[in-house]
């Protein structure tokens, strides 16, 4: 069992989100960094789409109620226990009773996943546990979680779920590839100043401060204002521009409709290198077809999958090993 | 990029790697979200027996198809909304005529909700307002507003926001310019042609008129959601 002592600046509770609810306005939510999310669950032997802790950033503490196994996934925040020494990323940790768990920074990315063995015990609310304020959903009416709430474990006997250390060398974060990121040419073209969509692709962009869960607003060049159009849906990952000129690409809690045009749509491949993204941080954009995305996505999906056989062959030999020495 | 499929002035056009977005018209209007509307009804039955094949989004005159490219081809995501297309066009012919100026809807078989609001003072700070730019005393802008019966065209923005339609003219005004950080839940808005219910606490650009005790959002009711897409709606003074 975890308490939180401190949470940083947003710390909640996110699964593989709740698709298929957008007629009613519902966004998907979940995980801003699905690939991250499912490295932490798994080394604890959790699904990978089980519900975990999602950190913001940094300054984040967690205690230890009893000895509690965590698997870590997604950016690395600088986790150390309360005497200074490190916990690695894409590993998993056994927290005796009573250590914490600091998360001092942001060394690489924004968004770190804290699993619990065989995922987080918590109810779901329209088949998600993923917390969202607007709607309300999640734990306690879509609050974040703050200092005093608990955490248990699923199997919280189970300190030796799984165990070990993600291979990252056969398995890499998608956010360790490095260059622009794709994009899909979107339906409203027409609404958008000439060249909008080249534009977009040849600036470099820095992502504002003013982003969070819902979107990341891009400082840059201005593309021109888009034109107000009849609203329509919107996905994870579309880039929106609005009257002044500033692109706003989507993130997991964004607005089901909008009535600004989409350029186009940073395709699902890259979704968890947009939910590592600082604010500061530059990228740029490549015009990609669907199915170029579509097969980056397989590449990546065989990636993960590689990594999990072997997560659970180190297990099995971990387990052997200690079975030959007891 | 954009394909004509020929049937029913639809375009298909890709919305990122996992989903197409069916363009049915270009403006808010009645008629394009019937289609709308029995499209996605259409495509939602389809999904339910064909793994792959996200639940729809119904916006005005669109609807968001989303798919799993790991389990379905876009082809195939492209052959059946197709399929729907043809059927929904075949099942309007034979229900209305073109030149019907009332074209039966899904919706009409649906009850009306009736909403109670009261207008202006504390729960409709912009009623005054309102009045001022359109003209009229305070009196006819309610007696416009609830005189009126209007249909969801989409929920959306937050998690059960109606956008209601159609507006009288005589009330069509263009957003506040400069939006409020708070509009508290249940506020009752206007906007261009349309109408709206705040849900819950959040900032808005719409001017604010009245406030109903009904709630719009509740996620731990069955349904949550008080108005869904295609239903009917009538204001009633409280």
């Amino acid at each position: 069992m975890l308490q939180v002592i401190e949470p940083g600046p947003l710390l909640t509770i996110q699964d593989a989100g709740r698709p298929g609810l957008g007629r009613l306005g519902v966004p998907r939510s979940g995980a801003c960094d699905a690939w991250g999310l499912g490295v932490a669950n798994l080394l604890v032997g959790a699904a990978p789409g089980s519900a975990a802790l999602e950190i913001t950033f940094g300054g984040c503490v967690l205690e230890a109620l009893e000895a509690t196994a965590v698997g870590l996934g997604g950016a690395d925040l600088g986790a150390e226990r309360d005497d200074g020494r490190r916990l690695a990323p894409w590993s998993a940790h056994r927290i005796p009773a009573g250590a914490r768990i600091r998360f001092a920074g942001a060394v690489r990315g924004m968004r770190a996943y804290v699993a619990l063995a065989g995922g987080i015990a918590i109810g779901t609310w329209m088949g998600s546990a993923s917390t969202f304020a607007v709607g309300r959903l999640g734990f306690e009416d879509g609050r974040p979680l703050g200092p005093g709430d608990r955490l248990v474990a699923r199997r919280p006997g189970d300190l030796d779920a799984v165990g070990g250390t993600w291979p990252s060398r056969l398995a890499p974060h998608p956010a360790e590839r490095t260059g622009p990121l794709g994009i899909v040419s979107g339906p409203d073209l027409d609404a958008a100043p000439d060249d909008a969509l080249a534009g977009l692709a040849s600036a470099t962009w820095r992502v504002s401060t003013s982003s969070d869960r819902m979107g990341l607003r891009l400082d840059g060049p201005s593309l021109g204002p888009g034109r107000e159009i009849v609203s329509h849906p919107l996905v994870p990952g579309a880039v929106q521009l609005p009257a002044d000129g500033r692109p706003i690409v989507m993130l997991m809690d964004g607005p089901t409709i909008g009535g600004y045009p989409v350029l186009g749509v940073v395709p699902t491949v890259d979704l968890p290198r947009l939910g590592q993204l600082r604010p500061g941080d530059e990228i740029g954009f490549r015009a990609e077809t669907p199915e170029a995305a579509r097969g980056r996505l397989r590449a990546q999906q065989a990636a993960f999958d590689r990594g999990a056989a072997a997560l659970r062959a180190d297990a099995v030999w971990v387990r052997l090993a200690a079975g030959a020495c007891g | 990029m954009a394909e004509r499929i020929g049937i029913g002035r639809a375009r298909v056009e890709p919305f990122g790697d996992a989903a197409l977005l069916v363009v049915l018209g270009e403006r808010v209007d009645p008629a394009v979200n019937d289609r709308v509307h029995r499209l996605a009804f259409g495509l939602d039955v389809r999904a339910a027996r064909l793994p792959g094949l996200g639940a729809t989004v119904p916006a005005y005159a669109s609807v968001l198809v989303p798919f799993d490219p790991s389990v379905l081809a876009e082809a195939a995501v492209r052959g059946v909304i197709a399929d729907v297309l043809r059927a929904d066009v075949g099942a309007g012919a034979a229900k209305q005529p073109a030149a019907a100026p009332e074209p039966a809807t899904t919706a009409d078989i649906r009850p009306v909700t009736h909403v109670p609001v009261r207008y202006g003072g504390a729960d409709g700070p912009d009623l005054a307002e309102v009045a001022v730019r359109t003209g009229l005393s305070e009196d006819d802008v309610v007696r416009l507003h609830a005189g009126a019966e209007y249909r969801v065209f989409c929920v959306g923005f937050v998690p059960g926001f109606p956008y209601l339609g159609m507006l009288p003219e005589e009330l069509a005004l263009p957003r506040r310019s400069t939006p409020r950080l708070h509009v508290p839940a249940g506020s009752v808005a206007i906007a261009g042609r349309q109408t709206g219910i705040y849900p819950s606490d959040t900032p808005g650009g719409w001017h604010v008129i009245g406030r109903t005790d009904l709630s719009v959002w509740d996620p731990n009711r069955d349904p949550p959601a008080l108005l869904e897409p295609g239903a009917r709606v009538r204001f009633v003074p409280a």
